[in-house]
Parts: structure tokens; sequence; C-alpha cells
């Protein structure tokens, strides 16, 4: 494992914890924004604060002037608030446009971040915006001018399942049945969990023992996901009786008989039915058509053609 | 005298490159490649070095579906017991008839369990049964597991029509192979010719790197659980302190196995076929098991009829050359090779069967030493046996007949 860190992130923590002149490590007191983000029980957490040179007229042009941090977290979580700080301090941003600061803002700053950490940066943006919440609540700026929704600050917290997009066991719970996702790819697609390294999808604890618990052990497995065997569209031809099995593979070998292998001989070819499993036929090329280089095309193309005309148009056929 | 060793099936020489690459870690580098510290990166580096390199010698671009293991049979129960556990609704496995014990075994202790198991059937060369195998694929079937080259015999399986076939028929089910005797001796990718492969496992004590660790491929998205818990290592897929100083080894053993991929298939080839044309030549009443069959370069199984195999590898022993046998005696077990009694090889032959394995590291001479001592050690043995008119030198007209079966 190891340190992947930049340069500039190892210096900032360095410069940091050692309280160089500069580093923003604290807590300002009366500030005019606080914003808290995660929890020790997350391993990581923030407090943030600002204080702004008020305009007497219109408080949407307070100008942030100061901003501290006391951040309980890794390497990176400590270097992400002090960048989040020092790009505050180093431009000239109201609280509303300081919103505009995403993490990616705080990453580029830190000239990188290993891909297990961007939740880190993410933490300090996070906290900003609650920051900015709390400024815009004192100094009577109408929140809906902020663009931001209350009910992002309340994200689950708790285990991290998926690491790659730091998706923790609550917030899947919670999603899984509100969005009622059934299966690992349907968490993937509407939550980006699991989308990554896929390292959660089986691991005791991971997305598949989130959705049998929530769903039952009952939707797993053949039940849910049916072999191709089991026809998902059996419905017969209009008109036409469902065939039997025994029906169904005696009808296949009379149109092979008739129809397929007359065509394959002319080229000094012969077909052979290996097995037939529902609407699955089997077939093994002979003779001049085997080893041949279109034999595949020549089989799907003919074969399948011809059965799906004169039996069910649900054959597929395999060759050996 | 020198030893001629011709059981690279069973283990081979640790390379003296390998030997170089592991020093390091069994030195000065002996730090947890978890951990955090500066000089703990030499160790995670080379981690991360060995799984590319052991992805390249299998053909894929993707080193994280590398999952590196105590052995080929830790990985064998990883992938069987791990399909099963992550996925209870299907309870039907396919495998051969002649796998190795860490696939075989376990299958039947599966069918204690009430898993159903089919087991393909081969025929006398040694091929696995296609239609039987076409027939075998069921609705509720979990998972195929089919060896790549069969260990006693050499006898190759059409691994990617096996798993395309598998597939074509259903995407759900889980394709395995047991890759240990072919990984080093037959071109591996899966990224294309193996695509339809999700489980593939190997060892490394096979292809000239240290016992104690093995390898298994479990491809992105395949549908199994962890079979050892505790540990955020191998991404949570196998728990446990790495194996730093072999896995180094075994990723040098795989690029050496790559250079060399090219030897094994001619002068290993040459040398092996100039064995077995010498043994037939010189004793009568002698048969290649899995002649007929598509072979690896560096086995031979030959049947000896009307004597067994013990005595053979004991004056072989006696001769400074290591070999083994399908006998019973040898097998620490009380059952002749369930390998050559699927094939139905005659019992009568059975018991006489001995195994030649070659490596890079064979020379000329060694096989000539075979040839100079084997026929002699067989007319020893036969001239003891009561099968045998030694007068003659024919079997007795009351012995059973060699193509009897079993």
């Amino acid at each position: 494992m190891g340190w992947n860190y930049s340069e500039k992130t190892k210096q900032l923590f360095m410069d940091a914890v050692q309280g160089k002149p500069g580093t923003h490590l604290g807590e300002i007191q009366d500030p005019d924004g606080i914003g808290e983000h995660g929890s020790i029980a997350c391993g990581d957490a923030m407090r943030f604060t600002f204080r702004v040179r008020r305009d007497p007229v219109d408080p949407r042009r307070d100008v942030i002037t100061e901003a501290r941090y006391l951040t309980f977290g890794c390497t990176s979580a400590i270097a992400s608030s002090e960048a989040l700080c020092a790009i505050l301090e180093e431009g000239t941003y109201t609280p509303i446009q300081a919103l505009k600061i995403r993490n990616e803002d705080i990453v580029n700053f830190l000239e990188g971040l290993p891909a297990q950490k961007i939740h880190c940066s993410v933490m300090g943006a996070e906290a900003l915006e609650a920051a900015v919440f709390n400024w815009a609540q004192k100094r009577g700026v109408p929140v809906a001018e902020l663009g931001i929704e209350p009910s992002i600050h309340s994200e689950d917290e708790g285990r991290v399942v998926c690491k790659c997009f730091n998706a923790t066991e609550p917030y899947l719970r919670r999603k899984v049945k509100e969005l009622n996702l059934r299966t690992i790819p349907e968490i993937t697609s509407a939550l980006k969990a699991g989308g990554a390294c896929m390292a959660c999808h089986h691991a005791p604890g991971g997305l598949q023992d989130i959705l049998d618990e929530t769903w039952g052990r009952a939707g797993e497995g053949a039940s849910r996901e049916p072999g191709l065997l089991v026809a998902r569209d059996a419905a017969p031809r209009p008109g036409e009786a469902e065939l039997s099995p025994y029906q169904f593979s005696k009808k296949v070998e009379r149109v092979v008989e008739e129809y397929v292998r007359p065509m394959l001989r002319r080229d000094g070819g012969d077909v052979e039915i290996v097995d037939i499993k529902d609407r699955l036929v089997y077939c093994q090329l002979r003779g001049a058509c085997h080893g041949c280089a279109g034999a595949t095309m020549t089989l799907k193309l003919m074969v399948e053609r011809t059965l799906k005309e004169q039996v069910d148009d649900r054959i597929r056929v395999i060759e050996l | 005298m020198d030893t001629v060793y011709a059981d690279n099936n069973a283990t081979t020489a640790v390379a003296p490159e390998v030997v170089e690459a592991m020093m390091p870690f069994l030195t000065g580098e002996y730090f947890n490649p978890s951990s955090m510290y500066e000089r703990a990166r030499g160790t995670a580096q080379a981690l991360a070095a060995a799984r590319r390199a052991v992805a390249r010698t299998l053909g894929t671009r993707d080193p994280e579906q590398i999952v590196f293991t105590g052995s080929a049979t830790e990985a064998n129960n990883h992938a069987l017991l791990g399909a099963l556990r992550a996925n209870p609704g299907r309870r039907h496995v396919i495998t051969s008839a002649v796998e190795h014990p860490s696939i075989h075994e376990l299958a039947k202790d599966l069918q204690r369990q009430g898993v159903e198991v089919t087991f393909v059937p081969v025929d006398r060369q040694g091929r696995l049964d296609l239609r039987a195998f076409v027939r075998a694929l069921r609705a509720d079937t979990l998972l195929v597991s089919i060896m790549h080259a069969n260990n006693e015999t050499g006898v190759i399986f059409p691994v990617e029509q096996l798993a395309r076939l598998t597939k074509e028929t259903d995407p759900a089910i889980l394709f395995h192979t047991d890759a240990t005797q072919s990984v080093g001796k037959l071109p591996m990718d899966l990224d294309g010719a193996l695509a339809h492969v999700d489980l593939l496992s190997f060892s490394g004590h096979k292809l000239h790197a240290p016992k104690g660790v093995g390898v298994l491929f479990l491809r992105r998205g395949a549908r199994v659980r962890p079979l050892i818990l505790g540990g955020h290592q191998e991404a949570g897929r196998r728990a446990g302190t790495e194996n730093v100083p072999c896995i180094a080894g075994l990723a040098r053993a795989c690029e050496l196995a790559r250079e060399h991929l090219d030897e094994e298939e001619h002068r290993v080839r040459a040398l092996r076929d100039r064995l077995e044309e010498g043994l037939v030549a010189a004793i009568p009443h002698v048969e290649v098991n899995g002649r007929g069959a598509a072979r690896l370069p560096n086995t031979l199984n030959v049947a000896v009829h009307y004597i067994e195999g013990e005595g053979m590898l004991y004056q072989l022993d006696a001769h400074g050359i290591c070999a083994s046998s399908g006998s019973a005696c040898t097998s620490g077990s009380l059952e002749p090779s369930h390998v050559l009694r699927a094939m139905g090889v005659p019992f009568t032959a059975v018991h006489g069967s001995i195994r030649f394995s070659l490596s890079r590291y064979n020379r000329d001479a060694d096989v000539d030493r075979i040839l100079a001592v084997f026929p002699g050690i067989v007319a020893s043995l036969r001239r003891l046996s009561p099968y045998w008119d030694k007068d003659a030198d024919r079997p007795r007209a009351d012995a059973p007949a060699a193509g009897s079966a079993p």
C-alpha cells in the first residue's frame, strides 16, 4: 500500500501538524460561518469556520478574509482542509462564490490525490457548503439564493461498502429499497457503487449481501437469473399449441433431415444434432463443412434460419 | 551419480533467477506490504509488479484479476466453494472424470453435501466426451470445472471450446479451469482465446518457482465469494499477509516461462518424443497413454503390461532417475490412478504405468540414461511376474489379455 501522496500534499500536512506560519489549523471565535461534515464513526470529520469582511449594504457582497479548520482524519483529509482554506484566503470570494469551489479544485491544489482518498476532498467542499448555509442564515440571505439543497447535509454515515465511490452501508440499504434495486448491475448504474474495482460485489457484507438481506435469498440464483435454457418469452406462435419437448425435438430432427441436410450434402458436408435443450439446438458439422472458416456462419445463417422458420423462432443454434 | 529429474509434473527445481528475485525479500525487504511507512514501499511495489507479470503470462491486461493464494489446491477450493456460496440458487456442478484430486475429491465431497455433480467421461485416449459434456449442461448448472491439461497423461482439453459452449448455453454459468500443468507449457490468452474462462488456477512450483504460492485468476464481476476471510489483502478476496518472497519468485518464474515457451514446445517436445519412441521400440507390450490425443510437450505416460509400477520406480531410483507411477502402491492410497481407470486402461497395465515428465532443465543425456536402463528394469521385473513367460519373453498364454477392460 504505502503513501502515494503528491509532494504538495505531504508538505501541506507536515506544515499543518508543525503549526508553521500561514497554516490554517484552528477555530475562529464567533465566526460568520460554521459548518461541519463527517463524523468520528466515518474516520473523517471536519469543523470549518470563516470570517468575512461585512459589506455594510448588501450581505451578498461579504468577502471571506479568514478560514480555519479542525480536522480529524488522515493525511489527505488534513491536507485537503489546508488546501480549502488556502484557496479561500488567496482569492477574494464571497460566500456564495465560494460555493463554486468543488472537490476537483481541492484535488488540483493538492496536485492530485490517490483514488481511494478522493472522499477526503469531498469532505472539505461539503463542510464549506454547510458553513455558507450557516452564514446565509446569520446574515439573512435567502437560502434559496444559494442554490444548495439542505438535504444533502444529512449523508448517511456508517461502514463504507464501496470504497471506490465511498458508498456506505446505511446509504446503500436506503437506496436499494427506495429505488427497488434488485441486482448488482442495477446498483452500479443507479449509484455508481461497485462500478470500479468490483471487490465489494461478493465480499462478506458486500453488495450481494445487502441485496440478499433486503430482498431475501429467494430472489437469488437460478430463480432470478434463469439460464437461457428456460425460455423467457415462452409463448407459442399464434394459433399453435406449445410442443412437448419430445414433439419439439422430433420436429427439429425432421426439419434437419428434410431441409438442412440435403442442402449441406450438396457441398459435401453434413450436420449432426448433438443435443436439444429447450430451444437451444447443439450441432456438429461433418465432412467438407468441418473446419471450414465459413462453417460457423453457414450453420448459423442457414440452419438457424431454417429451424426458426419451420419450427420455432425462439431457436438458437450452438455449434460444437 | 547425477540425478536425472523426470518428475516435473510433481514439482520442479527452483530456477536460479527465481532464487535471486526472492532474496531481497528474505533479507532486508521484510516489510509488510500493507504498512504505511516509506520503507515498506519496496514490498508493496514488488507485489504490484508481480501481479502485472503474472497477468502478462496469463494474457490479460488487467492485473487486478490476479489473486495470490497459497497453492493451486487452495485456488481450486476457492473457485468451487466460493462460487457455491455466492450462488446458492444453483446446485449442479460439471467436471471431468480425470481431474486432479483438489477438484475430484472436492467434487465428491460436494456430492455428499447435496450438490449434484456430473463427471464427464473420457475416451480410451483420455479425450473428453464432448457430447456428454454438452448434454450435462443444465438450467441450474452453477459451475463447470475442466482442467486445461491432465497431470498424469498430459492430455490437453479444449478449454476454449468448452468455455464457449458453456457461455453460449448460459452466460451465468461460471467456467473454471485448473491450469496447473499448462501455465508455462502452453500459451495463455485470457483476454483472447480464453475470454470465456471466468476462473483459472495454477501454482508456482510447477514452473520453477517455490512451493507455497499459487494463483487464482478471478475475472472481474464473477460471482465468487472469498474462501479465507479476515483481512483486506488481495482486495478482500484472499485474506492473510502476502507471501512476498514467493510471490516475487513466482513472478520471475512466469517471465522465464514466457521466454522459454518456444523451447518447451520444440526442444523439450523433441526430448519427450525421443524418449517415447525409444521406449516403445525397446520394450514389448507397452503402450503410451493418451498417445492419440493432443498432449503437453513434456509428459510421457507409458503403461507397461504385467508388472507393477513401484518396482520400476524403485529400480529407476537406484539409477538416480526420478519418475512417478499411477500404481496404487505409490499413491499413498490403495486405489490405482482414477485417471487411467477412467480412460479404460486395462488393469494389466494401470498398475504398471510410469510417468516421465521433463522440463527445460533436461538434456539429451537424461533421455539417454533412461533409455539405457529402463528396458532392463522392465525385463528384470517381468522375469518375476506370474503373467510372463520368461523363456519365450512374452505374456503367458493364461495371462489376462492386455486389451481386456478393468
